[in-house]
């Protein structure tokens, strides 16, 4: 058995003969069982991104190169990828900071102190929205907090609940609905005994500004 | 990777920056979830990476290796998120962040996610089966419905690759 072989069975077992160091190759083994080692970046990210480069378009040090092959003309027209660009769009110029979507939330009169961001972005499944929010109370016992998105039809769907008990933030929530479509972004105050429906205590609020027309 | 590639991706032609993507995208998330530990925010940091990698690409020297070069940015990109969370978390004081136990591993996690994404799907599916769910080779050609002779086949070719493919993590 050569050297290379002997390492190769113990990378895929842990054991061989041989009383060389094997801590890199431990250490390597300890990688390859780690779940970020095989975690999958949702396939929306490389959308998204193709979308965020097509609105800020070519570098500027390259600005004299054809034009044929770049994001801007090449997504220009591109279905899917224009919805994505046309909100980001609509994102990007007010609210972007660093590359992340950003949403002002702001406490109502029930939680003047709480203020805060909403981050977002597209996912497998929908949209995330992470609330990094500051002088927001722990829900009392009996009741909790709901995120909510909002169309301007006065359509509310839900995503999710958090409590803040001992939680620290942020809460990451999700959304199945375009935030194109709902884009105002709520928090209310729900008691357990009640229904599913939004309760009238809302306690922050935020709002995506609007994508402009494709 | 591709020097004519990356002299594209250095102009922004749309193909090069995916066939960048495509090739780092899965390390940047893998090293992204080893530091951040959560798929938004890992999905936040990849996409942000390959953002400023583009925006900073006229600096990118294509004589020398493009992977350092994503992996510093992928890295940097993490820790200031990272930290951008930590400092709502502990607000009362802003300059006390603590990092993950994997902080110190993330070059490692790149490198080792780089080579298994170069790995046959077939072998790399043996990989993953061995070492992260952790069956045997018997519970594994079940599962694939081959024969245990294929399986430890398929896992010694691909540690091999792997050993390979990793020497200079191993020497590091």
């Amino acid at each position: 058995m050569t050297t290379e072989d002997s390492r190769a069975q113990y990378l895929a077992s842990g054991a061989s003969p041989g009383e060389e160091s094997r801590d890199r190759l431990d250490l390597i083994r300890d990688v390859l069982s780690t779940g970020a080692t095989w975690a999958e970046a949702p396939p929306q990210v490389a959308d998204a991104l193709l979308a965020a480069l097509a609105v800020e378009g070519a570098p500027m040090s390259v600005a004299s190169e054809p034009s044929s092959g770049r994001w801007a003309l090449v997504l220009a027209g591109a279905g899917t990828l224009v919805a994505i660009a046309a909100l980001v769009l609509g994102t990007v110029s007010v609210i972007q900071d660093e590359g992340e979507n950003l949403v002002a939330m702001s406490g109502t009169e029930l939680e003047a102190a709480a203020r805060g961001e909403a981050a977002f972005g597209p996912t497998e499944a929908g949209w995330w929205i992470r609330l990094d929010v500051t002088g927001l109370p722990p829900a009392p016992d009996g009741s909790y907090y709901e995120g909510w998105v909002w169309s301007d039809d006065g359509e509310g769907v839900s995503i999710g609940t958090f409590h803040l008990r001992g939680e620290a933030m942020p809460v990451v929530l999700w959304s199945g609905v375009p935030l194109a479509e709902y884009p105002s972004i709520w928090v209310t105050l729900e008691s357990e005994d009640d229904g599913p429906e939004a309760s009238e205590l809302i306690v922050m609020t935020g709002r995506i500004p609007q994508a402009p027309e494709a | 990777m591709d020097r004519e590639v990356l002299e594209r991706f250095r102009i922004g032609d749309e193909a090069a920056v995916k066939a960048v993507y495509d090739r780092y995208g899965g390390p940047v998330f893998a090293l992204s979830m080893s530091i951040l530990g959560e798929h938004g925010l890992a999905a936040d940091a990849t996409q942000q990476t390959f953002i400023k990698a583009w925006r900073a690409a006229s600096t990118y020297d294509a004589d020398r290796s493009f992977a350092p070069w994503i992996y510093a940015i992928a890295r940097r990109t993490a820790i200031d998120l990272y930290r951008k969370r930590a400092r709502v978390v502990v607000s009362d004081n802003v300059d006390v962040v603590s990092f993950p136990i994997g902080l110190e591993t993330v070059w490692e996690v790149f490198e080792v996610r780089s080579a298994l994404d170069r790995l046959p799907d077939e072998e790399r599916q043996v990989v993953k089966m061995s070492h992260f769910d952790g069956l045997t080779h018997v519970e594994i050609a079940q599962r694939l419905d081959i024969p245990v002779g294929t399986v430890k086949s398929r896992s010694h070719r691909a540690h091999q690759r792997l050993i390979e493919m990793l020497k200079h993590v191993e020497e590091a």
